[in-house]
């Protein structure tokens, strides 16, 4: 009798426990089906499709794996791909190793770290539409990095007018907003105990030995999660190029998420430009993995912090 | 006695002080060359017409002037006043739900609650593009497009799993409790809630509704698909907007664009440790 009435309670209890968190995760739950898993499925079947912007629903045509074999001729597609790949093996070292210098030395024991750090934060929060608009003049004919040069006695190019240039123009304006990535590097580097330095200096070590065998290892998650982030974000590259290049000049910085969006809205092939959104999905599910499995080989883990 | 080496007791070599004086003067440099980029905005956005492109640094004399011509001439106020219905109800929209969702992952044992927190934490690695089209033609049939709600109404449906990921956590840290004597009280899980979880978790709730704000105030590609009408844009698409109208006159361009990120250096002035915190912690390296 007692036992039934227990089970009745702890029955009671689960439902309760079962009823209240639906109850209270069922907003998200809402929002997963209609803004992600839905227009994810539709996306996947839209990309085998041609779509009509005009008339809609009502005459979507499957078609196949048309769309993607036209991808896969496509030459702006490989032109995209190319840019986006060539911004990502560049500015990725570059990035990378630009914040975790200046990470570094905002780690040592010195005065106004406070105010260095926010110094170097700074421009990262400046919206990116500021950012375009401030750079696309500074990389001007007449802008601040040509003022600089003619000082040197070099007569610097339109940097965003020369499709040799563009693309290097656009990599060292992204320079100036690494303060995200450094602020990840800076939160890393003070994971590490000062105990290791301090043996490895008592055991002779130098500063390179101290650098390559303790902090590097040290922080190795850190940097994995800062170069994950990158690829994401190359993929994702827009607002820049779509105010101050627009592309161009010769498709020099034509970003692959560039190129989907004028397939999406200036062309309205949405079947195409669904399909090349899966492509890029793919792109960069493939890039994690192969960061996430090669992470193992020099990725360092102590036991208690393994991903 | 300096204030370092009381801190640290071990005695410092003077290649470790020679070190932390060239650290400094390294830091120092790059402060400036950072710093550069702004002081010339200001610069421009303060000459008069005639030496936009002279190749000076500074203005011969201080034109206040250009900011009020760039604020009639780009519509500034109504851009936004139109930035604002969005950034509002994206912040009321964004803190409410995120709070409540992270509320029922935090404190009920439901079934499957595991698998979906995991999805939740999936689907922060789909990229928006994926969704974007369907979204798009979705809102087109329902005839949202060219209206706010399509940059609104998804904020009052928890979409950022990392807000609710940031407020789980938190949520998770308050003992137990709190929750259990205000139960024996009478109180409901609603109102356990309101009166308990939420003033609880304010510092969080303060990070969210500032990352939400900046956010949705530098948002560009969002309004760029959904925002027709050029009395229905934002401060970003305004501006580029502008841009295209005005090529030549960068004075004015530049102090329009340093009023569009005026607030947002307000914002960062006043809530830096919140914004740094926050970002250590999305690394997984603090917290």
């Amino acid at each position: 009798m007692a036992k039934a009435a227990a089970k009745h309670r702890a029955d009671s209890i689960e439902a309760r426990q079962n009823r209240y968190g639906y109850a209270f995760i069922m907003p998200w739950l809402i929002g997963l089906f209609a803004f992600t898993l839905i227009p994810m499925a539709f996306s996947l079947m839209l990309s085998f499709c041609k779509w009509d912007i005009v008339t809609g629903l009502s005459t979507i045509e499957f078609i196949g794996t048309k769309n993607y074999t036209k991808i896969f001729a496509d030459k702006k597609f490989y032109k995209a791909l190319e840019v986006t790949f060539r911004f990502c093996l560049i500015s990725i070292p570059f990035y990378q190793i630009t914040s975790l210098l200046i990470a570094m030395l905002l780690n040592m024991r010195i005065k106004f770290m406070r105010t260095f750090r926010l110094i170097f934060f700074l421009p990262s929060i400046i919206p990116t539409i500021a950012t375009s608009m401030i750079w696309a003049q500074i990389l001007g004919k007449e802008g601040l990095i040509n003022q600089g040069l003619k000082l040197l006695g070099i007569k610097g190019p339109a940097w965003l007018n020369t499709p040799k240039t563009a693309l290097y123009g656009l990599i060292l304006m992204g320079v100036w907003g690494i303060g995200n990535t450094m602020i990840i590097y800076l939160s890393g580097l003070q994971g590490v105990s000062e105990e290791l330095y301090e043996a490895a200096e008592i055991d002779g070590a130098n500063a390179f030995q101290r650098f390559f065998k303790i902090t590097l290892p040290m922080i190795s998650m850190t940097i994995f999660f800062n170069v994950v982030m990158a690829i994401i974000g190359s993929f994702q590259y827009f607002t820049q190029a779509f105010v101050m290049t627009e592309g161009g000049p010769l498709n020099s910085t034509l970003f692959y998420n560039l190129y989907l969006y004028v397939k999406a809205y200036k062309e309205l092939k949405m079947g195409y430009a669904s399909a090349l959104a899966w492509i890029m999905f793919i792109i960069i599910m493939f890039f994690t993995m192969l960061t996430i499995k090669s992470s193992a080989l020099w990725v360092y883990a102590s036991s208690d912090d393994k991903i | 006695m300096t204030k370092a080496e009381k801190i640290n007791p071990r005695k410092e070599t003077t290649a470790g002080k020679i070190g932390r004086y060239l650290a400094m003067a390294l830091l120092f440099g790059l402060s400036v060359v950072v710093l550069i980029p702004l002081v010339w905005t200001i610069c421009m956005a303060l000459k008069p017409d005639g030496e936009v492109y002279n190749g000076k640094f500074f203005p011969s004399v201080l034109v206040w002037n250009n900011f009020y011509k760039a604020v009639t001439s780009i519509d500034f106020f109504l851009y936004l006043g139109n930035t604002m219905k969005i950034v509002v109800p994206n912040v009321i929209g964004q803190v409410l739900s995120c709070a409540v969702v992270a509320y029922g992952f935090a404190r009920f044992n439901f079934k499957g609650k595991r698998v979906w927190f995991l999805i939740l934490l999936a689907t922060m690695m789909i990229p928006g593009q994926v969704t974007m089209i369907p979204q798009f033609l979705l809102y087109r049939e329902i005839g949202w497009i060219n209206t706010y709600l399509p940059l609104t109404v998804p904020a009052f449906f928890a979409t950022s799993g990392y807000n609710v990921f940031l407020l789980r956590s938190y949520m998770s840290g308050i003992p137990k409790d709190f929750d259990e004597a205000a139960t024996i009280d009478g109180a409901d899980p609603v109102r356990i809630f309101t009166t308990i979880m939420l003033p609880m978790c304010k510092p969080v709730l303060t990070a969210i509704t500032v990352f939400t704000f900046m956010g949705t105030w530098n948002d560009f590609n969002g309004p760029l698909i959904y925002l027709y009408d050029a009395n229905k844009y934002t401060l970003s698409l305004g501006l580029s907007f502008f841009k295209g109208l005005y090529t030549s006159q960068w004075n004015l361009l530049m102090a329009a664009t340093v009023l569009v990120m005026l607030p947002i250096l307000v914002i960062f002035f006043l809530a830096q440790d919140y914004i740094i915190d926050g970002i250590s912690i999305s690394s997984g390296t603090k917290g």
